[in-house]
C-alpha cells in the first residue's frame, strides 16, 4: 500500500522535471522563429538578391555615354546603337499587349513618350512582362539582363520624345536627415514610415521598399508607377529625390538597436510577441511551479 | 538580538499576533491563481523601470534642434520629449533596455490582467462575497489601459502622435460637451503644448498612485475574505486547503516574481519594441500608414475601423460616427463588466456565499455568455490590424474590412453556442473532473496482449496516509507529536503529500481542528450564521470578522 502511494506521489515530480526544459524550449523556439522571420514585405519581393546589384552599375555598360552633370542625380544617355536589339526584344516580349510600335492596345497602355525611366522601372523590377493586367503588378526576378533592359528602354524612348530619362543617384551627395524629413512627408502615408509597405483600398497596395535599388526608387518617384503619384521636377528637385533615395536605402538596413526587429510594422507584431511569448512564457512558468488539478 | 528587536516592536505595535497569523495564512495552490500575480509582478517591474526612465525623460513639447547620436534626424526640429527619448535609446547607458523592458512589461501587465479577469469570470470567483473585489479589479483594468495609452504617447513620435490625434477627436465626438471637454483636457486646440506635461503627470504620478492604492485594496480584501479554491477532496465552502504563507507560498511567489521579471528582461533585451527613431518626430501634417495602438487598445481601434460612417442628427446636434465605437462601446463594456456580479445575481437569484469555484462546465450558460462576449472583443481586436492582415495575406483591404464586419456578428453567437454545447457535454460525462485511471496492457504466457481497465480510484484510496519520511520520524521523536496533530500544510506537491514540517517547529499554531488527513482545515465565517468573533477561531489563521 505505502509503496504504491509513493509511486503515485513521484509521478507529478517527474512531470515537473520535464516541464522546465519544455518551457525554456518553447520560449527559445519562439525567439528563434522571430529571428528567422524575413523582413516585412519580403513576401512581395520574391528574390531581393537577384535585384540588388545591377541597377546602378548598369550605367557603366555604355562607358562615356553617362551624363556627368555633377549633381546628386545624373541622367543616363542611352546608346542609339542598341535600338534595333531593343526593338527585337520588344516585339518578342511586349508587343502582344502594347502593340508593335508601343502604341497601346485594349489590353495595355500606350508607351510612346513616357520616357526611358518609366520603361526601365517596370522592366527592371520584373513587373513587366505581366501575366494578368487586372491585378497590381508585383516585383519579381526580372526577365531581362541589364543590357537587354537598357536596349528596350532605348527603343521605346526613341519612338517619341518626352518623359524622364533613367536617373542615377550619387548617394554620397545626398543628405540622410533631409531624406527622412521628405520621406515622412511624402512617402510614409502609403509606404509606412519604415518602408514596409501596406495594403491600400480595393486590392491596391503600396509595395515594400526593401528590395528597391537607388535607380528604381528614383524612377518610381519621378514616374509614379501604378497608383503612386508622380513627383515631377517642380515638386521635388533632383537633390530632394536623391535625399529620399538615400533614406530609402537606409531603411533597407536601418539602425536596429534593441534586438530583433519584428517586422517594422509597429504594435501588431509587438502585441503578438507580448501576449504569446511574454505572457505565454510566464504562464508556463506558473504552470510549472504552481499546483495542478487534483 | 533579533528577538529583542522583534520584542521592541511588538511591545509598541503588537505585531506579533498579526505576523504569526500572516505567516500561517493558507493559500490554495493552483497555477491559475497565479495569473493575478503575473500582473502584480509586471507592475513592480513597471515601477522600477519607470523610475529609471523619469531620470532621463524631459516632459516638454518645447522644440529644439536635435544634434544627438542618431544621425538620420540630425538637425531636425524635435520636441524635448522626443529628443530625450532618443537620448535614452542611444546615449544613456542601459537606457534602451530599460525603455524596452518598461514597454514589454506594460504589454504583459495588461495581458495578465485580462487573463486573470477571464479566470475569475469563468470560475465564478466574483460571486458573493467578492463583488467588491471584482469592481476594484475592473477599475484596475481601466486604469491600466488608460495609463498604457498615456505612456505610449509620451515619446511624441509619429505613431503615438497620431494616436493622440485620434484621442482628441474621440473626446470631441461627445455630444454637447465634447469641444469643451477636449479643450479642457488638452489645454486648447490640438496639438498645443500642454499634452506631454499633462500626460506625464497623469502617467507617472496620479494613475500609478491610483493603481497602487487599488491594488493594495484588492489584495487586502482578498486577504480578508480568503482565497477561493477549486472543488476537490477535503475542500469545502468553509475551509481553505493549500500551502502556508511561510515558507512554501512566500518562496513560490518570490520565485515567480523573478521568473516574470526574467521573461520581461529577456524580451526587453532581445526583442525590439517601438523603435521611435525610425518613426520620427510627430508633426501634425505627417502621417504614417499602418498606425496601430498598443494591443490593449486594439479592440477600440478595431471598432473605429469597422464602424460605418453614420452620422445621426437630432435636436440640432450631430452625433459623430466615432462616438459610438470610441465612447459608447467602452462605456458600455466597462459598465457591464463592473456590474456583472450584480447582473448575474439578478438572473440566478443566488444570494449565498461561494468560496468554492465553479468549473466552467458546471455553469454552461455563464461560460457561454463569457465566450460569446470574449469572441466579440477578439474579433474587434483582430480588426485593428485590417491593413496588416490584408497586406500579409495579399487580400483586398475592403474585403478584410467587410469580412470583419460580418465576423463581428457571426462569430460571437457561434462561439457562445459551441461553448454552451461543449460545457453541457463535458459536464454530463460520468466521472467528469475525476482523475483518469490507466489502462494496463498485459501479456499472457502465450504472447497475446490484452487490456485491463483498472478501477477508478476511490475516495478512501486517495486519502491514504503516506509513509513517513526519515526526517518526519526524527521530528516526531524529538517533539513527541503524532501525525494527527502535526500541521501538514502541504508542500507544493499537494495537500496530502508530506510537507516540510520541521519548519513549523517554532511556530505555535494554536489549537487546530483535527484535519483528518493532515489538511489544514479552516472554517469559514458565514456572516449571517456566525458571531462577529467567529473568524478568530480559525486555528490562528482567520482574520477578524
Amino acid at each position: 500500500m505505502s509503496t504504491k502511494r509513493r509511486r503515485a506521489a513521484k509521478l507529478p515530480k517527474l512531470k515537473r522535471r520535464v516541464f522546465l526544459p519544455a518551457a525554456v524550449g518553447v520560449a527559445a523556439a519562439g525567439i528563434t522563429t522571430l529571428a528567422l522571420l524575413p523582413r516585412a514585405g519580403a513576401a512581395q519581393s520574391n528574390n531581393p538578391s537577384n535585384l540588388g546589384n545591377f541597377g546602378y552599375t548598369g550605367s557603366y555598360i555604355y562607358g562615356g555615354t553617362q551624363n556627368k552633370g555633377g549633381g546628386a542625380v545624373t541622367y543616363e544617355k542611352l546608346n542609339p546603337a542598341s535600338i534595333p536589339y531593343g526593338k527585337s526584344l520588344f516585339v518578342e516580349n511586349c508587343s502582344s499587349c502594347h502593340g508593335s510600335e508601343a502604341q497601346g492596345t485594349t489590353r495595355a497602355p500606350n508607351l510612346q513618350g513616357l520616357g526611358a525611366a518609366t520603361i526601365d522601372f517596370w522592366v527592371s523590377t520584373g513587373r513587366m512582362p505581366l501575366a494578368d493586367p487586372t491585378v497590381q503588378a508585383v516585383q519579381k526576378p526580372p526577365r531581362f539582363s541589364r543590357s537587354q533592359t537598357l536596349a528596350i528602354d532605348a527603343y521605346v524612348s526613341s519612338l517619341a520624345p518626352g518623359g524622364p530619362a533613367i536617373p542615377n543617384v550619387n548617394l554620397s551627395l545626398a543628405s540622410l536627415a533631409e531624406g527622412e524629413s521628405l520621406f515622412s512627408t511624402n512617402c510614409a502615408a502609403c509606404h509606412t514610415i519604415t518602408g514596409a509597405g501596406d495594403a491600400l483600398a480595393s486590392g491596391v497596395f503600396a509595395p515594400s521598399l526593401m528590395a528597391a535599388t537607388s535607380t528604381q526608387a528614383a524612377e518610381a518617384v519621378r514616374t509614379g508607377p501604378g497608383n503612386m503619384p508622380r513627383f515631377g521636377p517642380n515638386t521635388l528637385t533632383d537633390q530632394q529625390v536623391a535625399d529620399i533615395v538615400k533614406y530609402v536605402k537606409y531603411l533597407q538596413a536601418p539602425n536596429d538597436r534593441g534586438g530583433i526587429a519584428i517586422g517594422h510594422v509597429g504594435p501588431v507584431t509587438e502585441g503578438f510577441v507580448g501576449i504569446i511569448i511574454g505572457l505565454g512564457t510566464v504562464m508556463l512558468a506558473g504552470l510549472w511551479i504552481g499546483g495542478r488539478a487534483k | 538580538m533579533i528577538t529583542q528587536t522583534a520584542d521592541w516592536f511588538d511591545e509598541r505595535l503588537g505585531i506579533a499576533k498579526f505576523t504569526r497569523k500572516s505567516l500561517n495564512k493558507i493559500f490554495p495552490d493552483h497555477w491559475s491563481f497565479m495569473l493575478g500575480e503575473i500582473a502584480m509582478y509586471s507592475f513592480i517591474v513597471l515601477l522600477f523601470t519607470g523610475v529609471f526612465l523619469t531620470l532621463f525623460f524631459v516632459p516638454s513639447s518645447k522644440e529644439i534642434i536635435y544634434h544627438g547620436a542618431y544621425k538620420p534626424l540630425d538637425g531636425h526640429k524635435v520636441s524635448e520629449a522626443y529628443a530625450s527619448t532618443l537620448n535614452l535609446s542611444f546615449s544613456v547607458r542601459a537606457g534602451l533596455v530599460m525603455r524596452q523592458m518598461h514597454h514589454w512589461a506594460a504589454n504583459v501587465f495588461i495581458a495578465a490582467i485580462v487573463v486573470h479577469v477571464c479566470r475569475i469570470f469563468f470560475t465564478g470567483a466574483f460571486r458573493k462575497p467578492r463583488e467588491i473585489n471584482w469592481v476594484i479589479g475592473t477599475l484596475l483594468l481601466i486604469l491600466a489601459i488608460v495609463n498604457g495609452f498615456l505612456g505610449y504617447s509620451l515619446p511624441d513620435d509619429l505613431i503615438s502622435g497620431t494616436g493622440i490625434r485620434i484621442a482628441f477627436s474621440i473626446v470631441l465626438s461627445v455630444p454637447v460637451v465634447g469641444s469643451y471637454l477636449a479643450f479642457f483636457l488638452f489645454g486648447g486646440n490640438f496639438p498645443g503644448d500642454s499634452i506631454i506635461p499633462r500626460f506625464y503627470s497623469l502617467h507617472i504620478l496620479i494613475i500609478p498612485a491610483l493603481i497602487a492604492g487599488l491594488l493594495g485594496a484588492h489584495l487586502a480584501v482578498m486577504w480578508h475574505q480568503k482565497h477561493t479554491q477549486y472543488k476537490g477532496k477535503g475542500k469545502s465552502e468553509r475551509n481553505v486547503v493549500g500551502v502556508a504563507m511561510w515558507p512554501a507560498y512566500a518562496l513560490q511567489a518570490g520565485g515567480f516574481f523573478f521568473l516574470t521579471a526574467a521573461v520581461i528582461a529577456i524580451l526587453g533585451g532581445l526583442v525590439q519594441i517601438n523603435p521611435i527613431w525610425l518613426y520620427g518626430q510627430y508633426i501634425p501634417y505627417k502621417v504614417s500608414y499602418a498606425v496601430q495602438p498598443d494591443w490593449y487598445m486594439g479592440w477600440l481601434d478595431g471598432a473605429l475601423r469597422l464602424m460605418p460612417s453614420w452620422e445621426i442628427v437630432g435636436f440640432g446636434h450631430m452625433i459623430p460616427t466615432i462616438f459610438f465605437p470610441a465612447v459608447l462601446l467602452p462605456g458600455l463594456t466597462f459598465t457591464a463588466l463592473a456590474l456583472w456580479p450584480f447582473i448575474e445575481k439578478k438572473i440566478t437569484k443566488d444570494n449565498a456565499e461561494h468560496n468554492l469555484l465553479d468549473n466552467p462546465r458546471d455553469v454552461p450558460w455563464r461560460t457561454s455568455v463569457g465566450v460569446g462576449v470574449l469572441a466579440f472583443y477578439v474579433v474587434l481586436f483582430f480588426a485593428s490590424s485590417t491593413d496588416v492582415l490584408a497586406n500579409s495575406f495579399q487580400l483586398s483591404l475592403n474585403f478584410v474590412l467587410w469580412g470583419f464586419r460580418i465576423l463581428l456578428f457571426v462569430v460571437p453567437p457561434i462561439a457562445a453556442f459551441v461553448a454552451y454545447k461543449v460545457a453541457k457535454e463535458a459536464g454530463s460525462v460520468p466521472g467528469a473532473g475525476r482523475r483518469k485511471r490507466a489502462n494496463v496492457i498485459l501479456r499472457t504466457a502465450e504472447g497475446a496482449y490484452y487490456t485491463e481497465k483498472t478501477a477508478p480510484r476511490s475516495p478512501q484510496h486517495e486519502e491514504e496516509i503516506a509513509e513517513e519520511l526519515p526526517e518526519e520520524v526524527e521530528y516526531h521523536s524529538l517533539h513527541g507529536h503524532s501525525d494527527d496533530d502535526l500541521v501538514t500544510s502541504a508542500a507544493p506537491t499537494g495537500p496530502s503529500g508530506p510537507s516540510g514540517s520541521p519548519s513549523h517547529a517554532g511556530v505555535d499554531v494554536g489549537p487546530l481542528p483535527s484535519g483528518g488527513s493532515g489538511i489544514f482545515r479552516i472554517p469559514r465565517v458565514r456572516r449571517s450564521a456566525m458571531p462577529e468573533t467567529g473568524g478568530e477561531q480559525i486555528g490562528g489563521i482567520g482574520d477578524r470578522g
